[in-house]
């Protein structure tokens, strides 16, 4: 074999990766229900997470500005928001688990939310999870400012458009 | 004949069984091993098919033929209790009451869930339900010691590396190739016989017996919903996923078909959904996780399995399991493991029969102590013939409105209210429309931060 096919080769089976890799995410539904130009940056408290074999989803509670409390609702519900990602397996690969994200776990995301305003999006650049539920950010900030951290994904939290 | 102690425990414990439970019974029937073995093939202690419950075609008691006192009296010589499941406001005060058969009124799980007339046999809860509803037979029940594992280890790991050291002290384990793995075992099998897990063989304080606090509050505030205030969840109504435990389930499974390989042994069935265990020859868990695991840590319905060969017996470990619930039985949670061993029996011609599975459960979070189930498939042909495996899809028609199971039919519009799966959708239910009044204990308050 020369250099050429053995290249050739090389970048088929990484093509072949991406694509199988892929393929759970948009074989499963449309992203079109997301506004993909607008974006929101929440801190929560993870009320579930679902592990579905497409899309992970986390439900969770978000937070108030002072971070000492979660929104409610009038009837003292509270709001609860679903941030949709990979899927199960890929998501645990980077962290994301019903193990490592438990009930009560304090995190930040920024998500696509949907076009018709129901409360929840699809995941946009990194996760950050606050070291435990006592080491909350301060007001207005997120779980990237908290001292022991956890990131998921590289980079920083997108700006909000709103 | 050399005989080890718990050995000898075990055969006290059937001879006392044996005792109280008349001469009409005997040890169900075990696949001898050939060797006394550390944590297999070890008697067990009741058969469940004979004396414990009778019921037409062995459904147990309470049920068909045998269904105990007529609705609205009491037995002879039972004196009831003041509160019970039939009478009672709210079942979570009761708790000291559960441990007592009079509280569920000697009925078991099964027959409470057919107590309004679902399954054969007409309603048993009278002219005045649920406070007449029929008394099941108070002098039967299946022993505790016939349903703990009868095996001194306290997690599947330990017994599985206890099994495997065992095997490689008999030379093994058997690496198997094509020409070797026991391709006798392809084929169509049916589950056959009862066991204690059908549950309706055995009194429910039995079964609250081997679960914890939590996971026997659980059991009972189904047997509330499901002989009170008829308001059945059962998984498969809404085309929820069956669970782990319903490859135990009669109703869940009846056809399996098994294929042998060298790598990995396949087990598929299904009624209501489908049912797949892949049992991988010859690996090995990643143990860094909650759970041991071969993929990614994500629990799976039907968990992961990992086994070996001693020679033509088969041996399981299953592990990274998602908790779930069994109608009319009992709940598991993420942290359940089985140990199961799968061994053929054959005829005098060595022609293959069926196959054994001996299983032990561990669930730390469930179970009090280990339990086992042992049953028998029974091998109805080869692959060559019959009709071929369903593979189900299953269409949901049949809704939650106002926290009632409701068939729906296409062009209907209902109000929909979407389920946490991972919250016992079940109970959410109950808790919303059917326990009013009643004080549930607390859950802890996530949401708040004082």
């Amino acid at each position: 074999m020369n250099r050429h096919t053995h290249v050739t080769g090389l970048l088929g089976v990484a093509l072949v990766a991406t694509i199988v890799l892929a393929v759970p995410v948009k074989a499963h539904h449309s992203f079109a229900m997301y506004d993909m130009g607008a974006t929101r940056v929440f801190t929560g408290v993870v009320d579930r997470v679902d592990p579905a074999v497409n899309h992970l989803g986390i439900f969770f509670a978000v937070m108030n500005e002072a971070r000492d409390g979660v929104l409610r609702n009038e009837k003292g519900e509270p709001v609860i928001w679903t941030v949709e990602m990979g899927g199960s397996a890929q998501m645990a690969r980077q962290g994301v688990s019903v193990n490592t994200f438990p009930r009560g776990t304090v995190f930040s995301v920024a998500l696509h939310p949907l076009r018709n305003g129901e409360p929840a999006g699809s995941r946009e650049g990194p996760m950050f999870k606050c070291p435990d539920r006592n080491s909350r950010p301060a007001l207005g900030k997120h779980c990237d400012s908290v001292e022991g951290h956890v990131a998921i994904g590289s980079g920083t939290l997108p700006t909000p458009t709103k | 004949m050399r005989i080890g102690a718990w050995t000898a425990a075990v055969l006290a414990g059937a001879f006392l069984a044996f005792l109280a439970f008349g001469p009409s019974l005997g040890a169900q029937q075990i696949v001898d091993p050939g060797f006394e073995s550390v944590g297999r093939g070890a008697p067990v202690l009741v058969d469940v098919n004979e004396g414990a419950g009778g019921g037409r075609g062995g459904r147990g008691f309470g049920r068909g033929a045998d269904q105990g006192t007529p609705p609205g009296q009491t037995p002879e010589g039972i004196e009831p209790l003041e509160v019970d499941l039939f009478t009672t406001t709210d079942f979570y005060k009761d708790r000291e009451l559960w441990s007592d058969p009079r509280y569920f009124r000697c009925n078991t799980s099964t027959a409470i869930e057919n107590i309004w007339g679902m399954g054969r046999g007409s309603s048993r809860l009278g002219d005045d339900p649920p406070r007449t509803a029929a008394w099941g037979p108070c002098d039967r029940d299946y022993p505790r010691e016939a349903i703990v594992s009868p095996y001194p280890f306290q997690t599947a790991q330990a017994h599985y590396e206890a099994l495997l050291e065992e095997t490689r002290g008999r030379g093994g384990p058997t690496e198997h190739t094509y020409a070797t793995v026991p391709n006798d075992w392809n084929g169509r099998y049916f589950s056959s016989g009862q066991h204690w897990y059908n549950m309706g063989r055995v009194q429910i304080p039995t079964v609250l017996s081997v679960l914890t606090p939590e996971y026997q509050t659980r059991m009972v505030q189904e047997a509330y919903h499901q002989g009170v205030t008829n308001k059945p969840q059962w998984q498969s109504q809404y085309c929820w996923p069956e669970g782990f435990m319903r490859r135990w389930h009669a109703a869940a499974v009846r056809d399996h078909q098994i294929l042998v390989t060298p790598e990995l042994v396949q087990i598929s069935a299904g009624v209501a959904d489908n049912f797949m265990t892949n049992i991988h020859i010859g690996r090995e868990f990643e143990m860094d996780g909650v759970v041991p695991r071969l993929g990614a840590d994500v629990p799976r319905w039907y968990g992961e399995t990992i086994g070996f060969w001693d020679n033509d017996v088969l041996i399981t470990w299953t592990s990274n399991i998602q908790g779930w619930k069994v109608h009319a039985a009992t709940e598991h949670s993420n942290k359940m493991q089985t140990v199961e061993i799968y061994t053929p029996y054959r005829d005098d011609n060595g022609v293959l029969q069926g196959l054994q599975q001996e299983a032990i459960f561990y669930d730390p979070e469930a179970f009090v102590e280990p339990v086992r189930i042992v049953r028998n498939y029974a091998k109805r042909s080869g692959l060559a013939e019959g009709d071929p495996l369903v593979f189900i899809e299953c269409l949901q028609t049949i809704y939650e409105i106002d926290g009632t199971a409701t068939p729906i039919s296409p062009g209907q519009v209902i109000d929909y209210k979407v389920r946490d799966m991972m919250g016992r959708p079940w109970a959410q239910i109950w808790e919303e429309y059917w326990e009013h009044g009643m004080e549930r204990p607390e859950e802890e308050d996530v949401f708040s931060f004082d």
